[in-house]
Protein backbone atom coordinates (compact mmCIF):
# COMPACT_ATOMS: atom_id res chain seq x y z
CA UNK A 1 0.00 0.00 0.00
CA UNK A 2 1.35 3.39 -0.98
CA UNK A 3 0.40 6.65 0.69
CA UNK A 4 0.93 9.45 -1.81
CA UNK A 5 1.03 13.05 -0.62
CA UNK A 6 -2.08 12.96 1.52
CA UNK A 7 -3.46 16.28 2.72
CA UNK A 8 -6.60 16.21 4.78
CA UNK A 9 -8.70 18.60 6.83
CA UNK A 10 -12.15 18.43 8.39
CA UNK A 11 -14.75 21.13 7.76
CA UNK A 12 -12.81 23.53 10.00
CA UNK A 13 -10.06 23.73 7.32
CA UNK A 14 -7.31 23.03 9.83
CA UNK A 15 -4.86 20.72 8.12
CA UNK A 16 -4.82 17.47 10.09
CA UNK A 17 -2.54 15.75 7.59
CA UNK A 18 0.04 17.50 5.42
CA UNK A 19 1.78 15.84 2.47
CA UNK A 20 1.92 12.50 4.18
CA UNK A 21 4.00 10.03 2.21
CA UNK A 22 4.72 6.48 3.29
CA UNK A 23 4.71 2.92 2.20
CA UNK A 24 3.03 0.06 4.02
CA UNK A 25 5.14 -3.04 3.39
CA UNK A 26 3.31 -6.29 2.76
CA UNK A 27 3.47 -8.96 5.42
CA UNK A 28 4.89 -6.60 8.02
CA UNK A 29 3.64 -4.67 11.03
CA UNK A 30 3.66 -0.90 10.64
CA UNK A 31 2.90 1.22 13.68
CA UNK A 32 1.96 4.89 13.66
CA UNK A 33 3.13 6.78 16.75
CA UNK A 34 2.90 10.39 17.83
CA UNK A 35 1.43 12.64 20.50
CA UNK A 36 -2.29 13.37 20.92
CA UNK A 37 -3.65 15.33 17.98
CA UNK A 38 -0.71 14.46 15.74
CA UNK A 39 -3.02 12.90 13.14
CA UNK A 40 -2.34 9.22 13.82
CA UNK A 41 -5.95 8.13 13.93
CA UNK A 42 -6.84 10.58 11.15
CA UNK A 43 -4.22 8.95 8.93
CA UNK A 44 -5.67 5.55 9.76
CA UNK A 45 -9.14 6.79 8.86
CA UNK A 46 -7.89 8.05 5.48
CA UNK A 47 -6.11 4.75 4.79
CA UNK A 48 -9.35 2.86 5.48
CA UNK A 49 -11.50 5.27 3.42
CA UNK A 50 -13.46 6.50 6.42
CA UNK A 51 -12.28 9.97 5.44
CA UNK A 52 -11.58 11.28 1.95
CA UNK A 53 -8.36 13.28 1.56
CA UNK A 54 -8.50 16.64 -0.20
CA UNK A 55 -5.23 15.90 -1.97
CA UNK A 56 -3.24 12.79 -2.64
CA UNK A 57 -4.13 9.15 -3.01
CA UNK A 58 -3.85 5.86 -1.26
CA UNK A 59 -2.90 3.10 -3.67
CA UNK A 60 -3.85 -0.45 -2.71
CA UNK A 61 -2.72 -3.27 -5.00
CA UNK A 62 -2.25 -0.93 -7.93
CA UNK A 63 -5.57 0.88 -7.58
CA UNK A 64 -6.59 4.01 -5.65
CA UNK A 65 -8.83 3.09 -2.72
CA UNK A 66 -11.27 5.81 -3.84
CA UNK A 67 -11.88 3.64 -6.92
CA UNK A 68 -12.86 0.57 -4.91
CA UNK A 69 -16.50 -0.35 -4.38
CA UNK A 70 -17.37 -0.60 -0.66
CA UNK A 71 -17.63 -4.40 -0.60
CA UNK A 72 -14.56 -4.82 -2.77
CA UNK A 73 -12.53 -2.76 -0.33
CA UNK A 74 -14.00 -4.65 2.62
CA UNK A 75 -12.54 -7.83 1.14
CA UNK A 76 -9.11 -6.19 1.08
CA UNK A 77 -8.88 -4.50 4.44
CA UNK A 78 -10.42 -5.07 7.84
CA UNK A 79 -10.56 -2.34 10.47
CA UNK A 80 -10.81 -2.50 14.26
CA UNK A 81 -11.93 0.86 15.60
CA UNK A 82 -11.07 2.23 18.98
CA UNK A 83 -14.66 2.40 20.14
CA UNK A 84 -17.28 -0.08 19.12
CA UNK A 85 -20.88 -0.76 19.95
CA UNK A 86 -23.08 -3.79 19.51
CA UNK A 87 -26.37 -4.89 21.06
CA UNK A 88 -25.46 -6.13 24.54
CA UNK A 89 -27.18 -9.49 24.20
CA UNK A 90 -25.60 -10.40 20.87
CA UNK A 91 -23.50 -13.55 20.98
CA UNK A 92 -19.81 -13.53 20.14
CA UNK A 93 -20.32 -15.85 17.21
CA UNK A 94 -23.11 -13.77 15.74
CA UNK A 95 -21.05 -10.62 15.87
CA UNK A 96 -18.05 -12.31 14.29
CA UNK A 97 -20.36 -13.50 11.50
CA UNK A 98 -20.87 -9.85 10.57
CA UNK A 99 -17.33 -10.04 9.22
CA UNK A 100 -18.80 -12.08 6.36
CA UNK A 101 -21.06 -9.24 5.23
CA UNK A 102 -18.76 -8.12 2.37
CA UNK A 103 -19.26 -11.53 0.76
CA UNK A 104 -23.04 -11.48 0.96
CA UNK A 105 -26.21 -9.94 -0.31
CA UNK A 106 -28.95 -9.08 2.14
CA UNK A 107 -30.75 -12.38 1.82
CA UNK A 108 -28.00 -14.85 0.99
CA UNK A 109 -27.71 -17.76 3.44
CA UNK A 110 -24.72 -18.81 5.52
CA UNK A 111 -22.36 -21.12 3.69
CA UNK A 112 -19.86 -23.70 4.88
CA UNK A 113 -17.03 -21.39 3.91
CA UNK A 114 -18.40 -18.67 6.21
CA UNK A 115 -18.64 -21.13 9.08
CA UNK A 116 -15.09 -22.25 8.49
CA UNK A 117 -13.62 -18.77 8.44
CA UNK A 118 -15.63 -17.66 11.46
CA UNK A 119 -14.41 -20.72 13.33
CA UNK A 120 -10.83 -19.87 12.37
CA UNK A 121 -11.31 -16.24 13.49
CA UNK A 122 -12.74 -17.39 16.83
CA UNK A 123 -9.94 -19.90 17.38
CA UNK A 124 -7.18 -17.45 16.43
CA UNK A 125 -8.46 -14.99 19.01
CA UNK A 126 -9.04 -17.65 21.67
CA UNK A 127 -12.78 -17.06 21.75
CA UNK A 128 -14.08 -20.34 20.36
CA UNK A 129 -15.07 -21.64 23.81
CA UNK A 130 -17.01 -18.47 24.51
CA UNK A 131 -18.73 -18.17 21.14
CA UNK A 132 -22.24 -18.57 22.54
CA UNK A 133 -21.85 -16.00 25.28
CA UNK A 134 -23.34 -12.51 25.14
CA UNK A 135 -20.84 -9.74 24.41
CA UNK A 136 -21.57 -7.72 27.53
CA UNK A 137 -20.58 -10.66 29.75
CA UNK A 138 -17.00 -10.49 28.43
CA UNK A 139 -14.08 -8.48 29.86
CA UNK A 140 -12.63 -5.46 28.03
CA UNK A 141 -9.75 -7.48 26.62
CA UNK A 142 -12.06 -10.21 25.41
CA UNK A 143 -14.38 -7.68 23.80
CA UNK A 144 -11.46 -6.16 21.95
CA UNK A 145 -10.59 -9.63 20.68
CA UNK A 146 -14.18 -10.10 19.48
CA UNK A 147 -13.81 -7.03 17.27
CA UNK A 148 -10.49 -8.30 15.99
CA UNK A 149 -12.14 -11.65 15.27
CA UNK A 150 -14.84 -9.87 13.31
CA UNK A 151 -12.22 -8.14 11.18
CA UNK A 152 -10.43 -11.47 10.71
CA UNK A 153 -13.66 -13.05 9.49
CA UNK A 154 -13.52 -10.53 6.65
CA UNK A 155 -10.59 -12.64 5.43
CA UNK A 156 -8.55 -9.65 4.27
CA UNK A 157 -4.82 -9.35 3.57
CA UNK A 158 -4.69 -6.04 5.45
CA UNK A 159 -5.72 -5.40 9.05
CA UNK A 160 -5.90 -1.90 10.59
CA UNK A 161 -6.13 -1.38 14.35
CA UNK A 162 -6.75 1.98 16.00
CA UNK A 163 -5.19 1.96 19.48
CA UNK A 164 -6.05 -1.70 20.10
CA UNK A 165 -4.51 -1.67 23.58
CA UNK A 166 -6.10 1.47 25.00
CA UNK A 167 -8.11 1.03 28.21
CA UNK A 168 -6.72 -2.45 28.77
CA UNK A 169 -4.49 -3.48 31.62
CA UNK A 170 -0.98 -4.60 30.84
CA UNK A 171 -1.73 -8.32 30.59
CA UNK A 172 -4.47 -7.79 28.02
CA UNK A 173 -2.32 -5.24 26.18
CA UNK A 174 0.35 -7.85 25.58
CA UNK A 175 -2.25 -10.47 24.81
CA UNK A 176 -3.51 -8.28 21.96
CA UNK A 177 0.03 -7.46 20.78
CA UNK A 178 1.01 -11.13 20.77
CA UNK A 179 -2.13 -11.89 18.79
CA UNK A 180 -1.23 -9.20 16.26
CA UNK A 181 2.30 -10.59 15.94
CA UNK A 182 0.95 -14.12 15.43
CA UNK A 183 -1.44 -12.92 12.74
CA UNK A 184 1.46 -11.33 10.92
CA UNK A 185 4.00 -14.14 11.35
CA UNK A 186 1.71 -17.13 10.90
CA UNK A 187 -0.99 -15.89 8.58
CA UNK A 188 0.96 -13.30 6.62
CA UNK A 189 -1.38 -10.42 7.38
CA UNK A 190 -0.17 -6.91 6.71
CA UNK A 191 -0.88 -4.91 9.84
CA UNK A 192 -1.13 -1.18 10.41
CA UNK A 193 -1.86 0.03 13.91
CA UNK A 194 -1.78 3.09 16.09
CA UNK A 195 -0.09 2.71 19.48
CA UNK A 196 0.59 5.07 22.37
CA UNK A 197 3.33 3.09 24.06
CA UNK A 198 6.64 3.69 22.29
CA UNK A 199 8.33 0.61 23.74
CA UNK A 200 5.49 -1.61 22.60
CA UNK A 201 5.71 -0.01 19.18
CA UNK A 202 9.46 -0.71 19.00
CA UNK A 203 9.03 -4.24 20.25
CA UNK A 204 6.25 -5.35 17.93
CA UNK A 205 6.76 -3.40 14.69
CA UNK A 206 8.82 -3.86 11.59
CA UNK A 207 8.29 -0.22 10.68
CA UNK A 208 7.39 2.95 12.54
CA UNK A 209 5.79 6.11 11.23
CA UNK A 210 6.41 8.95 13.72
CA UNK A 211 4.00 11.85 13.31
CA UNK A 212 3.65 15.32 14.73
CA UNK A 213 1.12 18.02 13.80
CA UNK A 214 -0.09 16.15 10.75
CA UNK A 215 3.35 15.55 9.29
CA UNK A 216 5.54 12.49 9.11
CA UNK A 217 8.73 13.29 11.04
CA UNK A 218 10.46 10.01 10.45
CA UNK A 219 9.71 6.50 9.26
CA UNK A 220 11.47 3.19 9.02
CA UNK A 221 12.95 0.37 11.09
CA UNK A 222 12.52 1.19 14.79
CA UNK A 223 16.03 0.00 15.62
CA UNK A 224 17.39 2.61 13.24
CA UNK A 225 15.13 5.60 13.66
CA UNK A 226 14.38 5.73 17.40
CA UNK A 227 16.83 8.17 18.97
CA UNK A 228 16.66 10.62 21.84
CA UNK A 229 16.50 13.51 19.33
CA UNK A 230 13.52 11.98 17.50
CA UNK A 231 11.51 11.42 20.68
CA UNK A 232 12.42 14.89 21.92
CA UNK A 233 11.25 16.38 18.64
CA UNK A 234 8.03 14.37 18.38
CA UNK A 235 6.90 14.15 22.00
CA UNK A 236 9.02 16.81 23.72
CA UNK A 237 10.19 14.24 26.24
CA UNK A 238 13.80 13.58 27.24
CA UNK A 239 14.71 9.92 26.98
CA UNK A 240 17.70 7.65 26.78
CA UNK A 241 17.81 4.78 24.33
CA UNK A 242 19.03 1.56 25.89
CA UNK A 243 19.80 -1.83 24.51
CA UNK A 244 19.11 -4.97 26.45
CA UNK A 245 20.56 -8.31 25.37
CA UNK A 246 17.20 -10.06 25.73
CA UNK A 247 14.68 -7.29 25.14
CA UNK A 248 16.50 -5.42 22.39
CA UNK A 249 16.13 -1.69 21.95
CA UNK A 250 14.01 0.22 24.47
CA UNK A 251 13.60 3.77 25.68
CA UNK A 252 13.64 5.13 29.19
CA UNK A 253 11.87 8.47 29.67
CA UNK A 254 13.77 10.86 31.96
CA UNK A 255 11.53 13.90 32.15
CA UNK A 256 10.51 16.97 30.24
CA UNK B 1 -34.47 -19.64 24.33
CA UNK B 2 -37.04 -21.16 26.69
CA UNK B 3 -38.03 -17.70 27.89
CA UNK B 4 -38.50 -16.49 24.34
CA UNK B 5 -40.78 -19.35 23.35
CA UNK B 6 -42.87 -18.95 26.51
CA UNK B 7 -43.17 -15.21 25.83
CA UNK B 8 -44.52 -15.84 22.35
CA UNK B 9 -46.97 -18.51 23.55
CA UNK B 10 -48.25 -16.29 26.36
CA UNK B 11 -48.73 -13.23 24.17
CA UNK B 12 -50.49 -15.22 21.43
CA UNK B 13 -52.74 -16.93 24.00
CA UNK B 14 -53.63 -13.63 25.66
CA UNK B 15 -54.28 -12.02 22.30
CA UNK B 16 -56.86 -14.69 21.40
CA UNK B 17 -58.47 -14.63 24.82
CA UNK B 18 -58.75 -10.85 25.02
CA UNK B 19 -60.00 -10.53 21.45
CA UNK B 20 -62.81 -13.00 22.11
CA UNK B 21 -63.59 -11.43 25.49
CA UNK B 22 -63.70 -8.04 23.83
CA UNK B 23 -66.17 -9.32 21.21
CA UNK B 24 -68.64 -10.74 23.71
CA UNK B 25 -68.44 -8.00 26.34
CA UNK B 26 -69.99 -4.55 26.34
CA UNK B 27 -73.41 -3.00 26.19
CA UNK B 28 -74.58 -6.22 24.53
CA UNK B 29 -73.38 -9.26 26.44
CA UNK B 30 -73.44 -12.67 24.79
CA UNK B 31 -71.62 -15.95 25.31
CA UNK B 32 -68.74 -17.15 23.18
CA UNK B 33 -70.92 -20.01 21.89
CA UNK B 34 -73.67 -17.62 20.79
CA UNK B 35 -71.04 -15.51 19.08
CA UNK B 36 -69.58 -18.36 17.07
CA UNK B 37 -72.89 -19.87 16.04
CA UNK B 38 -74.19 -16.38 15.24
CA UNK B 39 -71.19 -15.57 13.08
CA UNK B 40 -71.63 -18.84 11.19
CA UNK B 41 -75.38 -18.69 10.69
CA UNK B 42 -75.84 -14.92 10.45
CA UNK B 43 -79.27 -15.10 12.12
CA UNK B 44 -78.54 -13.83 15.64
CA UNK B 45 -79.51 -10.16 15.81
CA UNK B 46 -77.10 -9.33 18.62
CA UNK B 47 -74.23 -10.91 16.74
CA UNK B 48 -75.07 -8.81 13.68
CA UNK B 49 -74.88 -5.65 15.79
CA UNK B 50 -71.55 -6.77 17.21
CA UNK B 51 -70.34 -7.48 13.68
CA UNK B 52 -71.26 -3.98 12.57
CA UNK B 53 -70.10 -1.98 15.56
CA UNK B 54 -67.70 -3.95 17.72
CA UNK B 55 -65.79 -6.13 15.28
CA UNK B 56 -64.41 -3.31 13.11
CA UNK B 57 -63.03 -1.48 16.11
CA UNK B 58 -61.40 -4.63 17.44
CA UNK B 59 -59.73 -5.36 14.11
CA UNK B 60 -58.59 -1.75 13.87
CA UNK B 61 -57.26 -1.85 17.43
CA UNK B 62 -55.25 -4.96 16.56
CA UNK B 63 -53.70 -3.45 13.47
CA UNK B 64 -53.12 -0.02 14.99
CA UNK B 65 -51.38 -1.56 18.00
CA UNK B 66 -49.21 -3.83 15.88
CA UNK B 67 -48.31 -1.02 13.48
CA UNK B 68 -47.40 1.51 16.15
CA UNK B 69 -45.33 -0.95 18.16
CA UNK B 70 -43.39 -2.12 15.10
CA UNK B 71 -42.97 1.47 13.97
CA UNK B 72 -41.35 2.16 17.34
CA UNK B 73 -38.97 -0.78 16.91
CA UNK B 74 -37.92 0.41 13.46
CA UNK B 75 -37.41 4.03 14.52
CA UNK B 76 -35.33 2.91 17.48
CA UNK B 77 -33.14 0.87 15.13
CA UNK B 78 -32.72 3.68 12.61
CA UNK B 79 -32.13 6.44 15.15
CA UNK B 80 -30.19 4.18 17.55
CA UNK B 81 -32.24 5.63 20.33
CA UNK B 82 -34.32 3.53 22.73
CA UNK B 83 -36.56 6.56 23.32
CA UNK B 84 -37.54 7.07 19.68
CA UNK B 85 -41.24 6.52 19.14
CA UNK B 86 -43.64 7.80 16.45
CA UNK B 87 -45.71 9.73 19.02
CA UNK B 88 -42.82 11.34 20.85
CA UNK B 89 -40.81 12.45 17.84
CA UNK B 90 -43.85 13.95 16.10
CA UNK B 91 -44.38 11.45 13.26
CA UNK B 92 -47.89 10.66 14.46
CA UNK B 93 -48.91 14.28 14.89
CA UNK B 94 -47.48 15.14 11.46
CA UNK B 95 -49.51 12.31 9.98
CA UNK B 96 -52.56 13.31 12.02
CA UNK B 97 -52.36 16.90 10.84
CA UNK B 98 -52.40 15.92 7.17
CA UNK B 99 -55.17 13.41 7.67
CA UNK B 100 -57.30 16.11 9.32
CA UNK B 101 -56.68 18.37 6.32
CA UNK B 102 -57.73 15.53 4.03
CA UNK B 103 -60.90 14.71 5.96
CA UNK B 104 -61.84 18.39 6.13
CA UNK B 105 -61.21 19.42 2.58
CA UNK B 106 -61.18 16.25 0.47
CA UNK B 107 -63.51 13.75 2.16
CA UNK B 108 -63.94 11.89 -1.14
CA UNK B 109 -60.35 10.70 -1.03
CA UNK B 110 -60.91 8.89 2.26
CA UNK B 111 -59.44 5.58 1.08
CA UNK B 112 -56.15 7.29 0.31
CA UNK B 113 -55.87 9.11 3.64
CA UNK B 114 -52.98 6.90 4.84
CA UNK B 115 -50.95 7.85 1.77
CA UNK B 116 -51.39 11.55 2.44
CA UNK B 117 -50.85 11.22 6.16
CA UNK B 118 -47.69 9.31 5.26
CA UNK B 119 -46.40 12.50 3.65
CA UNK B 120 -47.13 14.40 6.87
CA UNK B 121 -45.39 11.76 8.95
CA UNK B 122 -42.39 11.77 6.62
CA UNK B 123 -42.05 15.57 6.86
CA UNK B 124 -42.08 15.39 10.65
CA UNK B 125 -39.54 12.57 10.61
CA UNK B 126 -37.18 14.35 8.23
CA UNK B 127 -37.36 17.51 10.33
CA UNK B 128 -36.33 15.60 13.43
CA UNK B 129 -33.68 13.67 11.57
CA UNK B 130 -32.11 16.73 9.93
CA UNK B 131 -31.99 18.84 13.05
CA UNK B 132 -30.65 16.14 15.31
CA UNK B 133 -28.17 14.73 12.78
CA UNK B 134 -26.03 17.85 12.97
CA UNK B 135 -25.03 16.97 16.47
CA UNK B 136 -24.38 13.35 15.56
CA UNK B 137 -27.76 11.97 16.63
CA UNK B 138 -27.48 12.82 20.30
CA UNK B 139 -30.33 10.78 21.83
CA UNK B 140 -31.71 13.37 24.23
CA UNK B 141 -31.40 16.28 21.80
CA UNK B 142 -33.34 14.23 19.30
CA UNK B 143 -36.16 13.75 21.78
CA UNK B 144 -36.26 17.48 22.50
CA UNK B 145 -36.46 18.30 18.79
CA UNK B 146 -39.15 15.63 18.48
CA UNK B 147 -41.14 17.27 21.26
CA UNK B 148 -40.91 20.60 19.42
CA UNK B 149 -42.01 19.09 16.08
CA UNK B 150 -44.80 17.25 17.87
CA UNK B 151 -46.00 20.48 19.50
CA UNK B 152 -45.97 22.27 16.16
CA UNK B 153 -48.14 19.72 14.35
CA UNK B 154 -50.47 19.20 17.30
CA UNK B 155 -50.95 22.98 17.45
CA UNK B 156 -51.66 23.19 13.73
CA UNK B 157 -54.16 20.34 13.99
CA UNK B 158 -55.93 21.93 16.95
CA UNK B 159 -56.08 25.23 15.12
CA UNK B 160 -57.76 23.54 12.16
CA UNK B 161 -60.26 21.68 14.28
CA UNK B 162 -61.12 24.73 16.39
CA UNK B 163 -61.88 26.66 13.20
CA UNK B 164 -64.18 23.88 12.11
CA UNK B 165 -65.66 23.12 15.48
CA UNK B 166 -69.24 23.59 14.35
CA UNK B 167 -68.98 21.56 11.17
CA UNK B 168 -68.46 17.85 10.53
CA UNK B 169 -64.93 18.16 11.94
CA UNK B 170 -66.12 18.17 15.51
CA UNK B 171 -65.98 14.37 15.63
CA UNK B 172 -62.32 14.20 14.73
CA UNK B 173 -59.99 14.53 17.65
CA UNK B 174 -56.40 15.57 17.18
CA UNK B 175 -54.97 14.21 20.38
CA UNK B 176 -56.85 11.05 21.11
CA UNK B 177 -57.93 7.82 19.52
CA UNK B 178 -61.00 7.62 17.34
CA UNK B 179 -61.89 3.97 17.66
CA UNK B 180 -65.51 4.63 18.65
CA UNK B 181 -66.78 5.51 15.23
CA UNK B 182 -64.89 3.13 13.02
CA UNK B 183 -66.53 1.21 10.22
CA UNK B 184 -65.74 -1.67 7.89
CA UNK B 185 -64.35 0.77 5.30
CA UNK B 186 -61.76 1.83 7.89
CA UNK B 187 -60.96 -1.82 8.41
CA UNK B 188 -60.25 -2.27 4.70
CA UNK B 189 -57.83 0.64 4.71
CA UNK B 190 -55.87 -0.31 7.81
CA UNK B 191 -55.72 -4.01 6.93
CA UNK B 192 -54.36 -3.20 3.48
CA UNK B 193 -51.73 -0.60 4.42
CA UNK B 194 -51.00 -2.13 7.82
CA UNK B 195 -50.34 -5.60 6.39
CA UNK B 196 -48.04 -4.21 3.72
CA UNK B 197 -46.12 -2.26 6.34
CA UNK B 198 -45.86 -5.17 8.76
CA UNK B 199 -44.67 -7.60 6.08
CA UNK B 200 -42.08 -5.11 4.84
CA UNK B 201 -40.95 -4.51 8.42
CA UNK B 202 -40.30 -8.20 8.90
CA UNK B 203 -38.40 -8.43 5.63
CA UNK B 204 -35.88 -5.79 6.75
CA UNK B 205 -35.15 -7.35 10.15
CA UNK B 206 -31.55 -8.15 9.16
CA UNK B 207 -30.89 -4.51 8.29
CA UNK B 208 -32.29 -3.44 11.66
CA UNK B 209 -29.83 -5.82 13.30
CA UNK B 210 -26.92 -4.45 11.26
CA UNK B 211 -27.72 -0.93 12.46
CA UNK B 212 -26.85 -2.07 15.98
CA UNK B 213 -23.23 -1.52 14.95
CA UNK B 214 -21.59 1.85 14.42
CA UNK B 215 -21.75 3.50 11.01
CA UNK B 216 -18.01 3.37 10.51
CA UNK B 217 -17.88 -0.30 11.45
CA UNK B 218 -20.60 -1.02 8.91
CA UNK B 219 -18.81 1.06 6.31
CA UNK B 220 -15.65 -0.96 6.78
CA UNK B 221 -17.74 -4.09 6.26
CA UNK B 222 -18.75 -2.71 2.87
CA UNK B 223 -22.33 -2.16 4.05
CA UNK B 224 -24.01 0.92 2.63
CA UNK B 225 -25.76 2.41 5.65
CA UNK B 226 -27.84 5.12 4.02
CA UNK B 227 -30.15 3.15 1.78
CA UNK B 228 -31.31 0.61 4.40
CA UNK B 229 -31.72 3.42 6.90
CA UNK B 230 -33.94 5.35 4.53
CA UNK B 231 -36.03 2.31 3.60
CA UNK B 232 -36.56 1.30 7.24
CA UNK B 233 -37.59 4.88 8.07
CA UNK B 234 -40.13 4.90 5.25
CA UNK B 235 -41.66 1.64 6.51
CA UNK B 236 -41.77 2.98 10.08
CA UNK B 237 -43.48 6.18 8.99
CA UNK B 238 -45.94 4.26 6.78
CA UNK B 239 -46.98 2.10 9.73
CA UNK B 240 -47.36 5.00 12.13
CA UNK B 241 -49.20 7.17 9.59
CA UNK B 242 -51.69 4.45 8.69
CA UNK B 243 -52.45 3.75 12.32
CA UNK B 244 -52.84 7.45 13.10
CA UNK B 245 -55.02 8.18 10.08
CA UNK B 246 -57.49 5.42 10.95
CA UNK B 247 -57.30 4.94 14.71
CA UNK B 248 -56.06 8.34 15.92
CA UNK B 249 -53.28 9.17 18.33
CA UNK B 250 -51.82 6.71 20.78
CA UNK B 251 -48.92 7.88 22.85
CA UNK B 252 -46.10 5.69 24.11
CA UNK B 253 -47.07 2.33 22.68
CA UNK B 254 -44.04 2.37 20.37
CA UNK B 255 -41.91 2.95 23.45
CA UNK B 256 -43.51 0.58 25.90
CA UNK B 257 -43.90 -2.52 23.74
CA UNK B 258 -40.40 -2.64 22.19
CA UNK B 259 -38.89 -2.13 25.63
CA UNK B 260 -40.84 -5.03 27.06
CA UNK B 261 -40.02 -7.01 23.92
CA UNK B 262 -36.28 -6.44 24.35
CA UNK B 263 -36.33 -7.76 27.89
CA UNK B 264 -38.40 -10.80 26.95
CA UNK B 265 -37.14 -11.88 23.51
CA UNK B 266 -33.90 -9.85 23.18
CA UNK B 267 -32.58 -7.35 20.66
CA UNK B 268 -32.60 -9.65 17.64
CA UNK B 269 -35.13 -8.06 15.30
CA UNK B 270 -36.04 -11.42 13.81
CA UNK B 271 -37.94 -12.05 17.05
CA UNK B 272 -38.42 -8.50 18.29
CA UNK B 273 -40.48 -7.34 15.30
CA UNK B 274 -43.08 -10.16 15.34
CA UNK B 275 -43.23 -10.10 19.13
CA UNK B 276 -43.83 -6.35 19.19
CA UNK B 277 -46.55 -6.67 16.56
CA UNK B 278 -48.39 -9.25 18.70
CA UNK B 279 -47.86 -7.45 22.01
CA UNK B 280 -48.81 -4.06 20.52
CA UNK B 281 -52.04 -5.50 19.15
CA UNK B 282 -52.75 -7.03 22.54
CA UNK B 283 -52.13 -3.77 24.41
CA UNK B 284 -54.48 -1.63 22.32
CA UNK B 285 -57.25 -4.22 22.39
CA UNK B 286 -56.88 -4.39 26.18
CA UNK B 287 -56.90 -0.59 26.46
CA UNK B 288 -59.94 -0.28 24.22
CA UNK B 289 -61.85 -3.04 25.96
CA UNK B 290 -61.07 -1.54 29.36
CA UNK B 291 -62.12 1.89 28.14
CA UNK B 292 -65.39 0.48 26.87
CA UNK B 293 -66.28 -1.54 29.96
CA UNK B 294 -64.64 0.02 33.00
CA UNK B 295 -67.08 2.92 33.45
CA UNK B 296 -69.94 1.66 31.29
CA UNK B 297 -71.98 3.40 29.84
CA UNK B 298 -69.31 6.13 29.63
CA UNK B 299 -66.49 5.32 27.20
CA UNK B 300 -62.92 6.24 27.96
CA UNK B 301 -60.85 6.48 24.75
CA UNK B 302 -58.11 3.85 24.53
CA UNK B 303 -55.57 6.61 23.99
CA UNK B 304 -56.35 8.09 27.41
CA UNK B 305 -55.76 4.73 29.04
CA UNK B 306 -52.52 4.43 27.08
CA UNK B 307 -51.41 7.90 28.14
CA UNK B 308 -52.03 7.09 31.79
CA UNK B 309 -49.94 3.93 31.50
CA UNK B 310 -47.38 5.43 29.13
CA UNK B 311 -46.53 8.69 30.88
CA UNK B 312 -45.05 7.11 34.00
CA UNK B 313 -43.35 4.54 31.81
CA UNK B 314 -41.57 7.27 29.82
CA UNK B 315 -40.25 8.78 33.06
CA UNK B 316 -39.03 5.35 34.07
CA UNK B 317 -37.27 4.95 30.71
CA UNK B 318 -35.66 8.39 30.89
CA UNK B 319 -34.31 7.66 34.33
CA UNK B 320 -32.93 4.40 33.07
CA UNK B 321 -31.34 6.02 30.02
CA UNK B 322 -29.61 8.54 32.27
CA UNK B 323 -27.56 5.64 33.44
CA UNK B 324 -26.84 4.55 29.88
CA UNK B 325 -25.99 7.96 28.47
CA UNK B 326 -25.07 9.62 31.75
CA UNK B 327 -21.33 9.70 31.13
Amino acid sequence: MEIKDITFSYQDKVKRLQNVKAEIRKGEITTIIGPNGSGKSTLLSVLTKNNQPQEGQVILDGKAISQYKPKELAKKLGVVHQQNTAPADMTVEKLVHYGRLPYKNTFSPKEDKDEKIVKWALESTGLYERRNEAIDTLSGGQQQRVWIAMALAQDTPYLFLDEPTSNLDIYYQYEILELVKRLCDKHGLTIVMVLHDINQAIQYSHNLIAMKQGKVIKKGDPEKIVTDQLIKEVYGVNIVVKNDDDAGLYILPLGI
Amino acid sequence: MYKKIISFIVVIGLLFAVTIYSMITGSIDITARELISGLLSGTNENVEIIKDLRLPRIIISLFAGASLAVSGVLLQAVLRNPLAEPGIIGVSSGAGFVSIIMITFFPALYFYTPLFSFIGGMIAFLLVYMFSWKSGLNPLRMILIGVAVNALFTGLSEFLSSQNASSMMSGVSVTSSTLTMTTWSDVEVIVLYGSIGLILAFLVYAWCNHLGLKDKTLKNLGFNVNRPRFIISVIAVLLASTATAIAGMFAFIGLLIPHIGRTLVGNDHKLLIPFSALAGALLIVVADTLGRTIADPIEIPASIIMAIIGGPFLIFMLRKSDRIYGN
